[in-house]
């Protein structure tokens, strides 16, 4: 990472960032170019950011402007909000290039161990009542993560992919560990289906 | 909040909407309880959560339900597709509850049965006789008029269906339906004929709509761009609002709406298919439930509300919820399946998703799984779903999306060699 630009009180960016940021702003034939900075999906599973370049006509008078290092930023409240203290960098790799966002109020889901009373009585219940069933069709679920007492799951095995596996989760999953963990506001999974090897239930027409 | 009332509701265990169905149960804020034909895995844990039945057994699950219904009665009993929409009627009468007389839903799954109440009508329809699979092909083929269409009287989604255009054709034709059917059958209990229609030439459409007291309500009618004169009929893109004259527009509601009464049918969703020429409108096809595959998907209306969230405050309500205003210019890709094989890897999906009005691009088959084109597969390999400023827009988004996907194929040693049937 390069050095860090600190102007903005929302967003820092590195100069690698400031650099690719520039040269995309000279680029373009139109003048007076900010860049909008937008939080699309502030998902702890997968944060989703937007960079883009915007005419003076389109700011909105409640945005937050600021320097960004030789060009303006633009950022609506409520992604400033959830953006504070992030820092954006260029990276160029043999995977890809593009602009990297490390946010520090977002924290990838699973990213600290599971600890308390809590996650034990949750563990509890998948261990004993939960996932002996669910293995009767090759499949298990695990505890990835509680916040504010939501409850974010992942299968796997004959689970993943499955076409009834909405109906495992809400009909079956959701009553038992609603039942037995009553605080509980919500639950949802967050697996990645499209990755599943070894589905119990295909969907057929 | 919380709505008091259940609903039962009948998914397979080969569904596309059990994702979606629950969402909108969801939302609702109603209880559910899932009826399938397996024993769910937790079904013990979670009782009432979801109940084992017999989808080809209406009067052996009757007893199941009302023994449920007895201790958390239900409001209403919805089916997601065509496997269950035949004990939710005959349910749905047991439990005094409104819906379609199960005689009239189970016309419209049987396509010889639902031919022969059309035939008692003054509207368009193809010549067609139902034959035994036993029923020698050789020896009907001269009984034919030609263009025809073969097909089974109970699959869907041109699951079988083959054009034949002379004898030859007929009987390389009739023979591969008996084997689909058979192969599809198991434990099903489908009726083993055949049914042979004229070939109706022409352009397709589909109309979705919702029956309220026997009163059509359009949702939308979609158009068919990809042309379907076989020799199958891989159904490709449904784009709305349709582009044909809307004094055709006016007669496919109006010959949809009468098929519906002649069938018998006035509530709940109703998903037909009709085919459009010079002499008029011709019903194909009409089915009590909601476009097959994840093709609802396009019917998003304000405040996310979704089609299947229409379908289950109708079977609650009996209404049409307000929010069901015409969809902008929305429309859906089944991504056509370009060979049989074992799918390895779909590359480019972030580059179609990229395209302007592409709103998703959702692959329905997994990497390893096996790919089987028309007639014989009988899963969708995927869908895009696109929206723009008008149906042409819609149309050149999903086809450029298409054209961005890199779709790789693992030849297997089942492939059907395209000689088993003649050419179109």
């Amino acid at each position: 990472m390069t050095e860090v630009d600190r102007r903005g009180d929302t967003v820092a960016f590195t100069e690698a960032a400031r650099e690719q940021i520039r040269g995309f702003i000279q680029e373009d034939e139109a003048t007076d170019l900010a860049i909008r900075v937008r939080v699309r999906n502030p998902s702890p599973v997968s944060p989703e950011y937007e960079m883009a370049l915007i005419e003076p006509a389109e700011h909105e008078p409640e945005d937050e402007v600021f320097d960004g290092g030789g060009f303006e930023v633009v950022v609506d409240p409520e992604s400033a909000r959830i953006l504070t203290g992030t820092e954006v960098d260029w990276v160029d790799s043999l995977q890809g290039s593009g602009f990297q966002f490390t946010n520090p109020n977002v924290k990838p889901l699973g990213s600290e161990p599971l600890s308390g009373p809590l996650a034990d009585r949750v563990q509890q219940v998948l261990e004993q009542r939960i996932n002996p069933g669910i293995a009767m069709h090759g499949g298990a679920v695990s505890l990835v993560d509680i916040r504010d007492n939501v409850v974010y799951l992942r299968m796997s095995g004959g689970c993943q992919g499955c076409g009834m596996a909405s109906v495992t989760l809400t009909q079956g999953i959701k009553q038992v560990l609603q039942e037995a963990v009553p605080e509980i506001v919500e639950i949802r999974d967050v697996t990645d289906h499209a990755s599943g090897t070894d589905p119990y239930f295909s969907p057929e027409k | 909040m919380a709505d008091p009332r259940r609903v039962l509701l009948l998914i397979a265990s080969t569904s596309y909407k059990a994702t979606d169905f629950l969402e909108a149960a969801g939302r609702l804020g109603v209880a559910v309880t899932v009826g399938s034909d397996h024993e769910a895995t937790l079904a013990e844990e979670a009782p009432g959560g979801t109940l084992a039945l017999d989808f080809s057994d209406s009067a052996g699950s009757l007893a199941a339900i009302t023994e449920l219904h007895a201790r958390e009665p239900f409001a209403a009993v919805v089916a997601a597709e065509d496997e269950g929409v035949e004990l939710a009627a005959v349910a749905a009468r047991e439990l005094g509850l409104e819906h379609n007389p199960p005689e009239a839903v189970h016309a419209c799954r049987r396509k010889d049965l639902f031919r022969e109440k059309l035939s008692k009508t003054d509207l368009l329809a193809p010549w067609y006789e139902a034959f035994p699979e036993g029923a020698g092909p050789s020896r009907v083929a001269g009984q034919i008029p030609y263009p025809c269409v073969v097909k089974p009287v109970a699959l869907a989604a041109s699951r079988g269906v083959i054009r034949a255009n002379g004898p030859s054709e007929f009987v390389a034709a009739f023979q591969r339906v008996v084997k689909i059917m058979r192969a599809a059958r198991g434990d099903r209990g489908d009726a083993p004929l055949v049914l042979v229609e004229s070939y109706i030439p022409g352009s397709e459409v589909a109309l979705e709509g919702l029956l309220i007291r026997g009163e059509l309500r359009t949702l939308a009618i979609l158009d068919k761009p990809d042309p379907l004169v076989g020799p199958f009929f891989e159904e490709t893109l449904f784009v709305t609002p349709s582009r044909l004259d809307t004094a055709v527009q006016s007669e496919i509601e109006r010959v949809t709406g009468r098929v519906a009464a002649a069938i018998g049918l006035h509530e709940g969703p109703v998903h037909a298919e009709l085919r459009v020429n010079d002499e008029g409108v011709w019903v194909i096809e009409l089915a009590p439930r909601t476009i097959g595959g994840l093709c609802s998907r396009i019917f998003r209306y304000r405040a996310g509300v979704s089609l299947e969230e229409l379908v289950l405050r109708h079977a609650l309500d009996g209404t049409l919820d307000e929010l069901a205003e015409p969809l902008p210019p929305s429309g859906v890709m089944m991504i056509p399946i370009p060979r049989s094989g074992r799918l390895e890897v779909v590359s480019g999906v972030e580059d179609a998703e990229a395209v302007e009005g592409v709103q998703e691009v959702v692959m329905s088959l997994l990497p390893g799984q096996e790919v089987i084109p028309l007639p014989e597969g009988n899963r969708y390999l995927g869908f895009i779903f696109a929206r723009g400023e008008s149906a042409p827009a819609v149309e050149s988004a999903l086809r450029e999306a298409h054209d961005l996907l890199d779709i790789r194929i693992e030849p297997t040693g089942s492939q059907v060699s395209p000689s088993e049937v003649g050419s179109g």
